[in-house]
């Protein structure tokens, strides 16, 4: 009862704010406390060593930047060490795991012809040769050459793969490449519109929006949809290579949210069915 | 210098390096191995042939032969030790000291009875199935710091891990499965998703049904009566004192047993488990009530 | 006087020498081989500068970094951790084709599952030549992993 009378507090919060901004139309005032909705959390896992990260909420409603509240994030997921290490061994393995090479040559049997002798062992003072597609022929087979269907697979521990994620997060995050926004409403579909806000609020060119539904509201989807370089995707299917290849990481807030609770469940629980070696048979 | 300090100042640094990209990650130095490069096919080996003689002249004669003697393996006359060890019935070992770890780490919860379904849980119990592990063998290593009052289901134990348990107040049982229910305990939630009907637990094979007979060995199949005189007997032989169910504050948990049909604690045969719903559906059909019925 | 009389005529008069260069000692000879052959190997100094042929340059197509293909790389290979937990990454490695997707091993290994898996298939009759190709490969490496190669390095 009470956190629901919390809620709705807040969200009058919110829309008392708004309703504020549109009337005195000022840009870049540090907001007061009354306008923004400060959120405490509370905690499934409650951060035991290091104080919970704060961070922004922002709008994509208009294009100068607004704060809408203040949002708390677990520091074991966005506030752990950066280990470098890790993060390239990750990228290593989302390139390796998928590589199957088809460069293929043909052996000295495969090549078509040769099994007729080309001329008699003795009498005419020329090589011997038992076969035109031997490997030292122009045209013939080749020894040791590439085989098709050759696999780089292989699978990166479980722990290995969480901890890339939370460390390229908290990577992210300490170089402001990571903002939470509300949610990814735009008032327009038109393509200019995201291009002078990813502009004006000094994002990089290049920004990986992430939401926690599967279908993102129709708007931003028209608006990026000729915008190779912003790119929109589910929290599941969220990865180091991405972070890593887009320069601004946008996610909403829900999906904030549900990274850090997904990877705190896997950090707090046992993972040794996972963390077995792989098996073909277990997919 | 403590961790939260590195933490913190790695992060700082971080802020005033370039923005971290695909082009400038790279592992730590020294982590990966190269192999030398030698010349030739294997790196210049000598393909497992060994250095000269008759490793490497095709010569290398099998394992045991010797030059036309009779040789070793066949001199000697065959003694089938091992005979249909493939065959026979597997319980791989927990000893009371993991136990008590396990619950003093609080992966088990001693409120409820404990089964191989909670001790599979606790993660740190290797048990496989399908290669004839037909459960939980309690050994007595730990025997003196053992020290909880538990009611605990096993499938093979000794008369020494029966006194530590009942001189603590708990409660032991054996018990037998057969291997599908122990699929089903290993992972009930996989069971569970496929919308079967919980199967009947079968009755122990005839070699061991003397065992979960016997009140001795705290049999599920014994008579209660013959139990409770054996525990009188054990702890006079132990010379403990046996200290009373009836006015224990956990009385309703200690008396909870399976019964010999039951596979899961709570959940009868037949019965099915909807994951989706939250539900359980409990069957209304006379000839399958009278199937389920042990 | 001889030596005067030259050496005033070597102030006066200095002659431009040519010094002919040629790739090979046999080319010095006054004698013309392989009259009309276009030396194929350019040993003028310099590179050739506008007349003539033009040398081959490739003409310079930059690669989109940002097709789709690139720009999702790498979409879902967590989904075990932030999905529901149901499904492996494997799984979703569409592209590469089912009978080698999270296979590892040697050439042998990987012919043996592809035998394996085609044989259900029609392969063996649509594609006949491919398949006793395949099988043939199969025995070579049988018999080459068998019995002409030891296991592991040598001892010593």
């Amino acid at each position: 009862m009470s956190s629901n009378l919390l809620n709705v507090f807040k969200r009058l919060n919110i829309t008392a704010a708004t309703q504020i901004r549109l009337c005195s139309s000022v840009s870049n005032v540090v907001p007061d406390n009354r306008e923004i909705s400060v959120t405490k959390k509370e905690w499934k896992f409650p951060p035991q060593y290091t104080k919970p990260r704060e961070v922004w909420i922002e709008n994509l409603d208009t294009i100068e930047e607004k704060k809408l509240g203040l949002f708390e994030l677990h520091p074991l997921v966005y506030a752990t060490v950066p280990r470098i290490d890790l993060i390239h061994r990750n990228v290593e393995w989302q390139k390796k795991y998928r590589w199957v090479s088809w460069a293929h040559t043909k052996t000295r049997a495969e090549v078509r012809g040769g099994g007729r002798k080309p001329w008699p062992q003795k009498g005419l003072g020329r090589a011997r040769h038992g076969s035109i597609r031997s490997p030292l022929w122009r045209g013939g087979g080749i020894v040791h050459g590439p085989r098709s269907g050759k696999t780089h697979f292989f699978m990166l521990p479980f722990d290995m793969r969480i901890h890339g994620l939370t460390s390229t997060l908290s990577a992210k995050f300490a170089q402001d490449d990571l903002h939470v926004v509300k949610d990814l409403e735009l008032p327009t579909e038109e393509p200019a519109y995201i291009i002078d806000l990813i502009e004006s609020r000094n994002w990089g060119p290049s920004v990986l929006l992430v939401d926690d539904t599967d279908y993102a509201p129709r708007n931003i989807t028209v608006a990026t949809d000729n915008l190779p370089h912003v790119n929109i995707m589910p929290v599941y299917g969220l990865n180091v290579y991405s972070m890593l290849k887009h320069d601004t990481l946008i996610l909403t807030h829900s999906a904030a949210q549900k990274i850090e609770e997904r990877l705190l469940i896997h950090l707090h629980s046992s993972i040794t069915e996972q963390q077995m070696k792989f098996k073909l048979s277990q997919v | 210098m403590g961790s939260r300090q590195i933490t913190e100042k790695s992060l700082v640094m971080l802020r005033s390096l370039p923005r971290l990209s695909l082009a400038n990650i790279r592992d730590n130095p020294g982590s990966k191995h190269y192999p030398k490069r030698g010349r030739g096919q294997h790196s210049g080996d000598k393909h497992g042939a060994g250095n000269k003689g008759s490793g490497q002249r095709q010569n290398y004669m099998r394992l045991g032969y010797e030059t036309g003697n009779n040789p070793f393996y066949l001199r000697m006359p065959h003694e089938p030790y091992y005979r249909g060890h493939h065959h026979r019935r597997e319980y791989p070992p927990i000893s009371l000291l993991e136990i008590q770890k396990l619950i003093d780490t609080n992966r088990i919860d001693i409120t409820k009875p404990i089964d191989i379904a909670s001790i599979v849980k606790s993660g740190l119990y290797r048990f496989f199935p399908d290669q004839k592990h037909f459960g939980i063998n309690l050994t007595d290593e730990g025997v003196d710091l053992f020290a909880t009052k538990i009611n605990i289901e096993v499938q093979w134990a000794s008369e020494l891990v029966i006194a530590a348990i009942e001189k603590n107040g708990g409660v032991i049982t054996t018990a037998y499965y057969d291997p599908h229910s122990l699929f089903l305990l290993k992972n009930p939630k996989k069971f569970f998703e496929t919308g079967q009907a919980i199967p009947r637990r079968m009755i122990p094979p005839p070699d061991v049904i003397e065992y979960y007979t016997s009140a001795e060995k705290r049999g599920y199949l014994a008579d209660p009566e013959k139990i409770s005189q054996e525990r009188l007997r054990l702890s006079q032989k132990y010379g403990y004192e046996l200290p009373k169910l009836e006015t224990d504050q956990y009385f309703n948990m200690l008396c909870e047993r399976k019964d010999p049909r039951q596979i899961f604690y709570g959940l009868e045969p037949g019965w099915v488990v909807n994951l989706k719903d939250k539900c359980i559906l409990k069957p209304r059909d006379e000839e399958l009530l009278q199937f389920y019925a042990s | 006087m001889e030596l005067l009389k030259t050496a005033i005529l070597k102030t006066l008069w200095r002659p431009t020498v040519n010094i002919v260069r040629t790739t090979y000692h046999a080319d010095k000879s006054r004698l013309i081989r392989r009259y009309g052959y276009e030396e194929k190997i350019w040993n003028g100094g310099l590179m050739p500068r506008g007349e003539g042929k033009r040398l081959p340059i490739p003409e310079y197509r930059p690669a989109n970094p940002w097709t789709e293909r690139k720009a999702l790389f790498g979409q879902n290979d967590y989904i075990d951790i932030l999905g529901p937990g149901n499904l492996h990454p494997v799984k979703t490695l569409y592209s590469v084709p089912s009978w080698i997707r999270g296979v590892t091993g040697s050439e042998y290994h990987i012919l043996l599952r592809k035998r394996k898996m085609w044989a259900r298939t029609g392969t063996p009759l649509v594609r006949p030549t491919k398949w006793k190709e395949y099988e043939k490969r199969l025995a070579f490496l049988y018999r080459k992993l068998n019995r002409k190669t030891k296991t592991g390095r040598s001892s010593t």
